[in-house]
């Protein structure tokens, strides 16, 4: 799921500093569980908001409203008859949401509360972990379930560099070099084989905004 | 409507967001035909060995078909108890389907949004 954590409250605080009627909306989605925009994190952010505002003696007029999902146009219409009713939207959604919602409200200031990390894996709860850079181009499968997009620090296809050091990297000694971990379960796995093929580099250059129309509904979307 | 709540049901809010939707929802509940054709379309109906709970048409059901029987006369421990159905059986995938045309992801979410308005939602630190 999309991790994401909330932004410094002087940030937030600034942004909404010309605006006197604010609603701040939640996604019930993945940043709900990451404890990070929920409709709790929104009653959070308001109370703090209201303090800060309170106490600089420019009290706002602050809403809280949770929709089920913000990147969802159904769950967003919830906020038809709400949200014109403020001067500038909050959202505490992941940036997909944020844009979503700025997309359904094209005349109104739409600022992010929340600043999307990545999309992980819950270790513990409050402790989230990257594990996929949805950089399209899935190569999990030969190296052992392991990503060296997301874990190595210099996202390398075959093989590590010549920083890896006694299993970590070079960057930090706290943190596992990828390729000797591939190596290691590949070896486990007796599969080695796998990462001695070449794979061509990713060019990330060449990225451009995806849309993924999945197989079947081609036709029915044909044209977009 | 995310302020923090009582202990207390406001039963007039829960009204009025029951009015506003009255008309789709009282035409949902009335249309259902117990038919079971979107069960099959439910990934957790058949995940959890088509277990009847999972049904699309039970959640619906007992969520906002509940609230509206009882003219939103609902308190915290019914609230309590469709939040189950709501939010742990349903996913709010929308990928459901009535041959009838319900709009079953609208009405858990309608449900959903009741629970909310008065301080009941999942709390994922616990």
């Amino acid at each position: 799921m999309v991790k994401g954590k909330r932004k410094p409250l002087e940030e937030i605080r600034a942004a909404l500093a010309p605006y006197n009627k604010v609603l701040v909306t939640g996604c019930g989605g993945c940043v709900s569980v990451c404890l990070a925009g929920g409709q709790k994190e929104v009653n959070l952010l308001m109370d703090d908001l209201k303090m800060l505002f309170k106490q600089a003696n420019t009290p706002k007029h602050l809403k809280g409203y949770t929709v089920e999902r913000q990147c969802n146009r159904q769950f967003l219409a919830e906020l038809d008859e709400l949200a014109p009713q403020a001067e500038c939207l909050v959202s505490m959604a992941c940036g997909a949401g944020v844009q979503y919602l700025a997309e359904r409200f094209p005349n109104m200031p739409v600022f992010p509360a929340i600043n999307t990390i990545a999309i992980g894996v819950d270790r513990e709860i409050g402790i989230y972990e990257e594990k996929c850079r949805a950089c399209g181009e899935c190569v999990l499968a030969y190296t052992g379930g392991i990503c060296p997009v997301t874990r190595c620090a210099k996202c390398l296809f075959n093989g590590p560099c010549g920083g890896t050091n006694k299993g970590m990297c070079e960057i930090s000694n706290d943190i596992p070099c990828a390729w000797y971990d591939i190596y290691n379960r590949l070896k486990d796995q007796k599969r080695l084989g796998d990462i001695l093929k070449i794979q061509t580099p990713m060019e990330w250059r060449n990225q451009t905004q995806r849309t993924v129309i999945q197989e079947g509904y081609e036709k029915r979307y044909a044209g977009r | 409507m995310t302020e923090q709540k009582s202990a207390a049901v406001d039963t007039a809010e829960v009204k009025r967001m029951l009015d506003k939707h009255k008309a789709k929802m009282k035409m949902s509940l009335s249309l259902c035909a117990h038919c079971s054709l979107c069960a099959e379309s439910c990934f957790l109906f058949n995940a959890r060995n088509k277990d009847p709970k999972y049904m699309p048409s039970y959640k619906f059901i007992n969520s906002i078909g509940k609230i509206y029987k009882k003219k939103g006369k609902v308190d915290k421990a019914m609230l309590e108890e469709i939040s189950v159905n709501a939010w742990k059986r349903c996913v709010l995938c929308t990928r459901c389907y009535c041959p009838f045309g319900i709009d079953i992801p609208d009405m858990i979410a309608l449900a959903r949004s009741i629970c909310r308005s008065q301080g009941v939602f999942p709390q994922y630190d616990e």
